[in-house]
């Protein structure tokens, strides 16, 4: 069922007017009453899916608010962009979460940051902004700075922290932090026995404001740097795909060069991170043999992120245009010896490691998420490539250099914890392999782009795939070297709530390993609420006692 | 077994790779992003560091009374991505192969730089360290070089009245 | 110091208060194979009860400051802070966010005027992540094992030329006689 461009162009032509920003992406105006239609024919009908949601103040610009909804057709290889102006003085649009439940957060968030409500919602509450945040005080809007929001909250803040502490129902653990979401995770898992019935999730502790930060205080070519210390496991892809975005907004051609110096460290990327998943899942499986020698091949990546970047993590490569750093024949050589030792060794390893009967009777059908349930919440990466969906942004949607090199993408149709982990060590092969090809073939060439000139409310959409799945960024450019609205969205933003669907009929002792095998960072001091349906009582124990528990 | 025997081979093939720090000193490869370290003879005090730092680890201070213009690195907040040897025009501030920079305060994490300021002929205002006028003045043209001794304002004020009175 | 009561071993709860992991990661590199702390006798401890020394990654965030006041009451004396990073040392990059506290310093300042609690013998780790050879020389200075290199340095110029027309105009020649 493939429908071509222009029958979509054609289609949407007849909602609103289309603009076309760059290549193979869209922006279309359209009404707020024919929100709905659009999104359930994009997404349902018509093979796409949808990838996150943004908001923004353009009042200053032309007086309204404006709510962008993003979807991908990966068949089509394009990316259109649906956008409904809102009314500043009635701030509310009709809600497509009940078409695709997958929308469900980011529609939150734009509630939270900007005041917009949305009809129809199953649940418009509180999602990122804590409890105690004042009512109507809306962070990203325009009109309010960081100094104002500084002293309103922080005056309260020496005030209130003891009232904070009474009215807390249950000591909110500081645990892990997703490092794509910056925040922890903390589920509560209601049990009977030994059996989990129902799962909540709360978070969203550590929200630092990366947003007003970058459009207030820093410039341009320093939004890579913040961009980087998203996540410290993936943050090169967000480095990149902020890049890609004002690039793509303002039209300049990267060298192709610098293209291939971008594409290796983000494959080098992958593969320390699917090394450093491995690891995170034997230890929760109590293996931790499996923890330290996979750890063990890892630190001779890093090793080779030092010599190619000059650290070890936040390789700081990029700015807008092109790489800082370039690459000679002697680090070729190097990392062409580092891949061959990491391949035998993860080749010897890992594969045995996957062979073992206790890793394979604790991971095999458990954690299940079919395929109909994938595609309502939207998931991405490999939770959805072990569903059955075949979608990889460095395929569909070619970025970087990816569209020289060949590679295969993994995809298996279990949709259990194991399914996920071998899409990561099929990838982590492939990943070696297209390292090998990039090295063989870079070209010559300058590492800057030459003309960077970059004009004032232009709009771009840049896409990565990183490790945990496809990172979205949108940015509107601003003036004087600022930009005016910049959404980093994380992949683990779309893959959360799947753990609720997955966690529902398992035994207590799965709960680490189905909770880690989505690659949700580090969650090895993991905290859960456990409630106790029966006996009503509530405790609170760690991920790593749960993890012990069963294999001791 | 099999699986399990192999692992335990791997592990004795592999043996042990423990480095020895720190009863031994460990090697940087070239090119590590290391400690900054601001070379005070080749600073001119011009702030492209200050203007360019992501998280403001570099800042300037004037001190009005006292005439004299203060460059401040503070290691604590630096990220170490090396923006400020970018763009300094004097290669005065270099990244250099250090890691070791622990402290028990925040006091000796800091590096201060204290230039001295020309005060302006006609209003008395400090506006620029001499090292910079001295840097900047081999590229403005001969007659136009006295225009250096003037703070910005009065400058443009002089200029503004010759412009004027050469049209006139 | 009450450091030096701790002869042998010091056992570490490390808490994220904040970060964006990559300094956890290089916490838990210090224990794998290449670094292999443990051979130093240095745990990471479940518990902050049963520990010694807090490690902090991270900027305090408003949502993480009651947790992290509860956890550093929770050691008991005689304790030490490790600060690891940017963000803990100074708030790093995210310095003047709304949602931040501060590094450190901002937090002891909050506990010594609000809940009068004495500071403990601190050490700050500077660097984006710092390698794990920096963490563990940063463990071995709040040991009094070695001693500190980096210390603060205050250039005040002395000598400085003055500044005339003459001396303006013919600057090719000064720069001459200098050198």
């Amino acid at each position: 069922m493939h429908t071509s461009t222009t029958k979509i162009l054609d289609l949407l032509s007849k909602y609103g007017k289309i603009e076309k920003v760059h290549e193979n992406t869209y922006f279309v105006e359209v009404s707020a009453d024919k929100v709905r239609e659009i999104s359930e024919i994009l997404h349902w009908k018509l093979g796409g899916r949808f990838s996150v949601t943004v908001g923004s103040d353009e009042r200053p610009i032309n007086g309204y608010f404006r709510v962008y909804h993003v979807f991908l057709m990966d068949e089509q290889k394009l990316s259109i962009i649906v956008h409904v102006k809102i009314n500043p003085a009635i701030p509310k649009l009709p809600s497509i979460t009940p078409i695709i439940p997958g929308a469900n957060w980011h529609e939150r968030e734009v509630h939270d940051f900007f005041g917009i409500v949305f009809e129809d919602h199953p649940n418009l509450e509180r999602l990122i902004l804590p409890y105690d945040w004042p009512e109507k005080v809306y962070p990203l809007r325009k009109d309010v700075s960081i100094r104002e929001l500084r002293n309103k909250l922080l005056k309260e803040e020496n005030e209130g922290v003891e009232k904070r502490e009474a009215e807390e129902k249950y000591v909110v653990p500081i645990g892990p932090y997703h490092p794509a979401l910056h925040e922890p995770e903390y589920f509560e898992l209601y049990v009977e026995g030994e059996k989990i019935v129902d799962a909540k999730y709360r978070g969203f502790h550590v929200h630092r404001g990366i947003e007003k930060v970058a459009e207030e205080r820093l410039t341009i070519n320093q939004i890579p740097f913040i961009a980087e210390r998203i996540c410290g496991i993936c943050g090169y892809t967000h480095n990149v795909a902020y890049c890609q975005a004002v690039e793509n907004a303002a039209g300049i051609d990267v060298p192709l060069r610098a293209k291939y110096i971008r594409s290796i460290l983000l494959e080098i990327e992958r593969v320390h991170s699917h090394l450093l998943w491995f690891g995170v899942l034997f230890h929760f499986l109590g293996f931790d043999t499996g923890f330290m020698m996979t750890w063990l091949i890892r630190e001779k990546i890093m090793d080779l992120a030092e010599v190619l970047t000059g650290n070890r993590k936040n390789y700081g490569l990029n700015l807008i245009g092109g790489v800082r750093r370039d690459i000679n024949f002697e680090k070729i050589e190097f990392s062409l010896k580092t891949l061959d030792y990491v391949e035998t060794k993860a080749r010897r390893i890992l594969d045995k490691m996957l062979k073992l009967k206790e890793v394979i009777s604790r991971t095999k059908n458990i954690g299940l998420l079919y395929r109909n349930e994938a595609k309502k919440l939207s998931v991405v990466g490999p939770v959805a490539r072990a569903s059955g969906i075949d979608t990889d942004v460095r395929k569909y949607h070619p970025y970087a250099a990816y569209s020289e090199v060949e590679f295969k993408v993994p995809v298996y149709d279990e949709g259990d914890v194991y399914s996920r982990a071998l899409v990561r060590y099929d990838e982590i092969f492939e990943s070696i392999n297209m390292l090998r090809q990039l090295l063989k073939n870079i070209p010559k060439g300058n590492i800057m782009a030459d003309e960077i000139k970059i004009s004032e409310y232009k709009k771009g959409l840049g896409l990565t795939e990183a490790p945990r799945g496809e990172n979205a960024h949108l940015v509107i450019t601003g003036r004087d070297n600022k930009i005016y609205r910049w959404k980093p969205r994380a992949p683990s933003y779309n893959n959360i709530p799947s753990t609720l669907v997955m966690l529902k009929g398992e035994n207590l002792a799965d709960a680490p390993a189905i909770i880690a095998s989505i690659d949700p960072c580090f969650s090895c001091t993991d905290h859960l609420v456990i409630v106790d349906i029966k006996g009503n009582i509530k405790r609170r124990i760690r991920l790593k006692e749960l993890a012990r528990r069963r294999h001791c | 077994m099999g699986a399990r025997f192999h692992i335990f081979k791997e592990a004795l093939r592999t043996g042990v790779v423990t480095k020895k720090y720190p009863f031994e000193p460990v090697k940087v490869p070239e090119g590590f992003r290391g400690k900054p370290s601001i070379d005070v003879e080749k600073c001119i005090g011009c702030e492209a560091c200050v203007n360019v730092c992501p998280p403001n680890a570099l800042s300037a201070e004037v001190d009005l009374n006292k005439s004299v213009k203060r460059i401040i690195l503070f290691l604590g907040k630096c990220i170490f991505c090396g923006r400020c040897q970018d763009v300094c025009p004097t290669e005065a501030i270099k990244l250099t192969r250090e890691f070791e920079l622990s402290t028990l305060t925040t006091n000796d994490l800091y590096q201060v730089v204290e230039l001295k300021m020309a005060e302006c002929e006609i209003c008395g205002k400090p506006y620029a360290t001499i090292r910079q006028i001295l840097f900047m003045a081999k590229n403005v043209p001969k007659d136009q070089r006295p225009l250096l001794l003037l703070c910005s304002e009065c400058r443009s004020k002089v200029s503004a009245k010759y412009i004027s009175y050469a049209r006139w | 110091m009450s450091i030096k009561l701790f002869m042998k071993s010091l056992w570490i709860f490390h808490l994220n208060s904040g970060s964006c992991n990559a300094c956890d990661i290089e916490v838990l590199n210090v224990l794998t194979p290449y670094h292999d702390v443990e051979r130093l006798g240095i745990k990471l401890v479940a518990s902050p009860r049963h520990a010694d020394a807090i490690v902090f990654t991270g900027p305090i965030t408003r949502e993480a400051l009651p947790k992290a006041v509860r956890a550093f009451t929770a050691v008991p004396e005689p304790k030490a802070v490790v600060a690891i990073g940017s963000c803990a040392c100074g708030g790093g990059i995210w310095y003047d966010s709304y949602a931040i506290i501060g590094g450190i310093e901002a937090f002891y300042k909050i506990l010594r005027e609000k809940y009068k609690v004495k500071i403990p013998p601190t050490v700050y780790v500077p660097g984006c992540p710092p390698k794990p050879e920096a963490i563990i020389y940063g463990i071995a200075v709040l040991r009094g094992i070695l001693r500190q290199k980096q210390r603060r340095t205050y250039f005040t110029e002395e000598e400085v030329p003055e500044l005339t027309k003459d001396l303006i105009i013919n600057i090719e020649k000064y720069m001459e006689s200098k050198s």
